[in-house]
């Protein structure tokens, strides 16, 4: 009620107290509370994954390896509880196997924190490609008009005849066993071309705009006035479409590992548990639960952290949220 | 000039009248007690800045003002409080008895339906009758408004109107119901110099036509100048002078007024100089202690910015200001020249 | 018109080949075809080797593979997989039942997210409008595979154990009354005591109706009955007339209301014809209802004739569909027999050999369907609810809804009249895009469900490297994509006179 009476008072041309650009949009992100929620949940979630079975050479905290198998202790159930004892539970208590063991006597703890690993690390990729390829087309598309414009909208085109799970299984098919880092690239070079357009429309209006003109008027080469007048203006669209793009790359991975043309084995994701798993639902349910709840958590923090940021790049977006 | 109307009946009072909106920044105070009255038939012209409060007054007054917005005081139409009255009797009111036009004709009418269905719903909004009926009132209208060919143009859509005829079309939709006030909110600033002329004149003859009151706001005094019988001057959210019209262009006793005054192109201006305020309005989150204007005042002393002044009778025939020092005003022969131009040295 | 529908038809034409291009390139390049017939032992390698080599044309270019490929689709053969089938007739078999998914979840996701959403505009920063906003959130964070795993296994399996002996517990029906008494207070706007009322309300008269339900064992052989079918329609007039011209004129009231008395006595003197009509029967009997009740609406409607039309012809067929479902609903006993109460299915598409007449063959579809649309729709639902929210706020905000609310209108009309129609032309936009993400996710609810569907066959196809498939695939959704997509800029030239289409 107070953000909608405060556009009206905007819109009826009061002065507001004047802050800086960066003030105002750390100010508006950290008054969103779920964005604040996500971004303390995400940020749990990676030093989880990272610190617990540590990362390449770093050794982690967690005893046990997610490729070692063992014995199957109570039929692998997790040992993790979290109804304290004065609820009728078994009180807080971390156990064993916490996320239990699967067939085999593997720890699905240490399984479950490889599969977030590898599963941030391909959303992280994917995102970081897709957002660099997208800005650049869309920005030398959106400035120059004319071929390079005409070529992207030509393929923009014709990517949205193929359903991105689509193009995304084929390229996962083809790369799904040259090790994630090649698949991540592979999937973030056929998933650009929305953000492509996005970045091209944000483009097309700001060339028009009065300072470009004024740059322009003075003889500014066209390098400059892409990565130095319009580019720095498009920061908040730009930043915001990669947050999303990498919340849609954590779903996209886990479908493609879950269908068998995503991550293969020996590597591990958190759609691929699923997908092996799937048929232990009605006996081990744990070995279904856990990758789950972990997509979804990461998924979405990422969302929500998106959506804070949305909201303190562009206040307007803040009234008519979609 | 007309005959001043005042000894005709009242229809419209509005009494310390309070808009606030609460924001992320603080409390806004767009209007912090508004006043005035309006009598049948008479042109009210109220002038100020942006952000003077002129517009959210006049929404408050068509309960307009979006969600969240605080109103106080009384609002009385012929009597009766329209704050007070129930949802489905102020719709009534809205449209049939008070019509307002607004700022921009590009974007006031809804652009996926005919105008003519846009001016027949709102007759059919307040009275029931065949749908060709109110189509013919339609006609009638833009036949009145000055709009060529009305059969055919009932059928066109509003893009396909020039700025003028959108206003036209929007004066039509005013007037359709016979309404006792039209409150036209810069009905002329949208447009281009050429048609502000043409559409002013419209409508005053539309407001005679149906023997209507007109509330005129605008940032402009030369709008109102040769039409209003009376000009209430707003300055962050308040009246500051409120007369008629001759006397606030002739013996202004509020230094805004008169600064408002200079800086107004005309041929008349002394030496061709424009004598503008400096400064920028006040914001209505913190408000200035005591007079709001006397930041930017030429007059101001340390009483003015302890002490906000009233609204004062000032002259005989109902002139009023807020101003500590319009007596000072009074004794200068020509109050504009208060502002300096750029180029004049202090004296 | 017609100019627009060729020329983007020609355009379209050459896009799709651009893609059947890049789509035959990448999926011929994906991996090795005869990889698994190279781990064979024994003699018959080799002529297993050159079999599939001959049929798969592996001993031609790519280019060349891709052109003979083109000419037999030009020829209307869409050639054989790598087993030497024909793929017409694999996709022949998978078309039909996909495509009811990809619709079923389509209108649903776009009619429930569109109503939803504006609800939620209206009442912006009300529970109810964050509980949606929050729910959007996660659908949008949801694994579709997840999820359907999740239906499958909750849904399904424990829905239909319960069938055996539907009684609903007494928590149940104490937490889903005080579930639905939140979700009236959340919706409805006021003081505090109307909002109480509205909880009490709601909350009693969800209690009232699952104790009711649960007593006469209903979820064991369901269905309306005349009684209900009457209540139902009988609300459904005053509902939509509400809507559509406010109950303070009777004219249109009238006009809906024999509309839907109408439809009941119809609904039971028609019963015998509708023993075990055909589609086309009752798409007959759909055109009748509507000329019925425009008739009505124009002889009751008086000086509200529109209004009085539209609200009796949308009674009408809300009152036949319920028919329809009642006399759907009726064979459910048998059907459940014939299913071993499990009626609500999880694999496949259809019952293999199950005959019935027409009301049961739906009935079995329609429970096949059901899980996977409910997966199907939960993205869908999550992106349309938010866009439309968005686009109403923004509209509801222009000058021109103000303008709408100057004149006098009554807030119901500014919001049908004059939002909803500007509301909902980004929309249309959309629904081009999301219609692909539909066609995606069918793939994967497919494969969950056990659905031998265009799915399987784009995914086994992929797996042994064989184009053929995959590119039937492709060539019906990269179709139905395009159609969409030309359909969606029709409807955005009709709401918006703006544009024209040339």
């Amino acid at each position: 009620m107070a953000i909608s009476a405060q556009a009206a008072g905007a819109a009826q041309g009061m002065t507001v107290v004047a802050r800086t650009q960066t003030q105002l949009v750390r100010r508006r992100f950290f008054r969103h509370r779920a964005a604040l929620i996500g971004m303390l949940v995400f940020g749990g979630i990676v030093v989880l994954a990272f610190s617990s079975i540590g990362f390449g050479p770093l050794p982690g905290w967690w005893d046990k390896s997610y490729l070692a198998t063992g014995a199957v202790v109570d039929q692998g159930r997790p040992t993790l509880s979290l109804v304290p004892q004065f609820l009728g539970g078994e009180g807080l208590r971390w156990g064993e196997h916490p996320f239990g063991q699967d067939n085999i006597g593997i720890d699905y703890f240490a399984l479950t924190m490889r599969g977030t690993q590898q599963s941030i690390i391909v959303a992280f990729i994917v995102g970081f490609v897709a957002t660099t390829v997208g800005t650049l087309a869309g920005a030398f598309a959106g400035y120059f008009r004319k071929k390079v414009e005409a070529i992207l909208m030509r393929l923009t085109d014709v990517m949205i005849t193929i359903p991105v799970l689509i193009i995304a299984a084929i390229v996962g098919r083809s790369f799904g066993d040259s090790g994630i880092v090649v698949l991540a690239i592979c999937i973030g070079l056929v998933t650009w071309p929305t953000l492509g357009r996005l970045i091209r429309g944000e483009f097309l209006s700001l060339r028009e705009k009065e300072f470009v003109e004024a740059a322009r008027a003075l003889g500014t080469s066209s390098s400059r006035i892409i990565f130095r007048h319009i580019l720095p203006n498009t920061v908040g669209v730009i930043i915001v479409s990669a947050t999303l793009a990498i919340a849609n790359a954590v779903l996209l991975e886990s479908a493609l590992s879950f269908l068998g043309v995503g991550v293969q084995p020996p590597d591990v994701s958190l759609g691929q548990l699923i997908d092996t798993y799937r048929s232990a639902m009605t006996t081990r349910p744990w070995l279904f639960w856990w990758p789950g709840v972990f997509i979804i958590a990461i998924a979405l923090s990422i969302n929500f952290i998106g959506d804070g940021l949305r909201d303190a790049f562009d206040p307007r977006q803040t009234r008519v949220r979609a | 000039m007309t005959n001043h109307p005042s000894e005709t009946g009242e229809i419209l009072r509005v009494e310390d009248l309070v808009v606030e909106f609460p924001t992320e920044d603080g409390l806004v105070q767009a209007v912090r007690g508004v006043s005035y009255s309006l009598h049948e038939r008479e042109v009210l012209g109220i002038v100020g800045e942006s952000g003077s409060g002129k517009s959210v007054s006049s929404l408050a007054v068509m309960g307009l003002l979006p969600r969240g917005a605080r109103v106080r005081g009384r609002i009385l139409y012929r009597g009766d409080d329209v704050l007070k009255l129930p949802a489905r009797r102020r719709r009534g009111l809205r449209g049939r008895k008070i019509a307002m036009i607004f700022q921009d004709p590009m974007t006031a009418l809804n652009p996926v339906h005919t105008v003519g269905d846009q001016l027949a719903e709102a007759v059919l909004a307040h009275d029931l009758v065949p749908r060709k009926q109110a189509l013919a009132r339609a006609r009638e209208m833009l036949d009145l408004v000055g709009i060529p060919q009305a059969e055919q143009r009932l059928r066109s859509y509003p893009h396909e109107f020039s700025g003028g005829m959108r206003q036209r079309a929007m004066i039509a939709m005013a007037v359709i119901n016979n309404p006792d006030v039209i409150i036209a909110d810069e009905p002329t600033t949208a447009l281009d110099v050429t048609v502000q002329a043409q559409i002013l004149e419209k409508l005053l003859e539309v407001k005679d036509a149906v023997n209507a009151a007109i509330v005129l706001i605008t940032h402009d005094l030369g709008v109102v100048a040769g039409i209003a019988h009376r000009v209430l001057v707003m300055y962050a959210g308040k009246p500051v002078e409120i007369g008629v019209t001759d006397t606030i262009f002739y013996r202004p006793r509020m230094p805004y007024t008169a600064g408002l005054l200079g800086s107004m192109p005309s041929l008349e201006t002394s030496g061709g100089r424009l004598r503008p305020i400096s400064g920028a309005p006040p914001s209505l989150i913190n408000l200035p202690s005591g007079c709001p204007f006397s930041p930017r005042c030429p007059l101001a002393e340390d009483r003015c910015r302890a002490e906000e002044p009233a609204l004062g009778e000032v002259d005989e025939g109902g002139h009023y200001a807020a101003c500590h020092h319009w007596d000072q005003l009074a004794a200068v022969a020509d109050p504009t020249a208060l502002f300096r131009t750029e180029s004049e040295p202090v004296t | 018109m017609i100019a627009f529908i060729a020329r983007r038809l020609i355009v379209s034409f050459f896009v799709l080949l651009a893609a059947t291009m890049v789509i035959y390139a990448l999926t011929a390049l994906a991996g090795d075809p005869l990889e698994d017939l190279r781990e064979l032992p024994g003699p018959d390698r080799d002529r297993k080797i050159a079999d599939r080599i001959e049929r798969m044309n592996l001993d031609v270019p790519l280019p060349l593979r891709y052109l003979s490929w083109l000419g037999n689709l030009f020829r209307g053969d869409l050639g054989v997989n790598r087993d030497g089938q024909d793929v017409s007739v694999l996709l022949g078999n998978a078309l039909s039942a996909t495509l009811q998914l990809v619709v079923a979840a389509t209108v649903l996701a776009v009619v429930i997210g569109v109503i939803v959403g504006i609800v939620s505009a209206l009442r912006q920063y009300s529970t109810f409008d964050y509980s949606v906003t929050f729910t959007a959130f996660v659908c949008f964070s949801l694994p579709l595979f997840w999820v359907a795993v999740m239906l499958k296994q909750y849904i399904a399996i424990e829905f239909n154990d319960w069938l055996r002996d539907p009684v609903i517990p007494p928590t149940v029906i104490a937490v889903a009354s005080l579930v639905g008494g939140l979700i009236w207070a959340a919706v409805l706007v006021g003081g505090r005591r109307a909002r109480l009322a509205a909880f009490a309300l709601g909350a009693a008269a969800t209690a009232v109706t699952l104790t009711l339900l649960s007593a006469t064992r209903w979820f064991a052989d369901p269905g309306i009955g005349v009684v209900g079918l009457a209540v139902l329609a009988g609300g459904t007039a005053v509902g939509v007339t509400a809507l559509i011209s406010g109950l303070r004129h009777r004219d249109p009231l009238y006009a809906a209301l024999s509309a839907a008395g109408i439809g009941v006595i119809l609904s039971q003197v028609l019963d015998p014809v509708l023993a075990d009509p055909s589609w086309l029967e009752i798409f007959g009997l759909a055109l009748l209802t509507v000329a019925v009740c425009a008739g009505l609406g124009y002889a009751l409607g008086g000086l509200l004739r529109r209004q009085a039309i539209l609200a009796a012809v949308l009674t009408g067929l809300v009152t036949a569909g319920l028919t329809f479902l009642d006399r759907m609903l009726r064979g459910f006993a048998d059907y459940s027999d014939y299913v071993r109460g499990r009626p609500i299915a999880t694999i496949g598409s259809s019952t293999p050999n199950f005959k019935g007449d027409f009301w049961q063959t739906n009935l079995d579809v329609a429970g096949h369907l059901l899980l996977p649309t409910m997966a199907l729709i939960l993205i869908s639902l999550a992106t349309y609810t938010r866009y439309s929210r968005s686009s109403m706020l923004e509209v509801m905000n222009l000058d021109y809804v103000r303008t709408a609310r100057a004149k006098g209108l009554p807030e119901r009309t500014v919001v049908t009249k004059h939002a909803f129609r500007n509301g909902m032309i980004p929309i249309t936009t959309l629904m081009a895009f999301d219609f692909a993400g539909v066609i995606g996710g069918a793939i994967v609810t497919e494969n969950v469900f056990g659905w031998q569907g265009m799915g399987s066959l784009f995914l086994r196809g992929l797996q042994q490297v064989d184009p053929a498939p995959v590119m039937a695939f492709f060539i019906v959704s990269g179709s139905a994509i395009v159609l969409f997509n030309m359909l969606a800029d029709i409807i955005y030239a009709y709401l918006d006179p703006r544009i024209r289409l040339s």
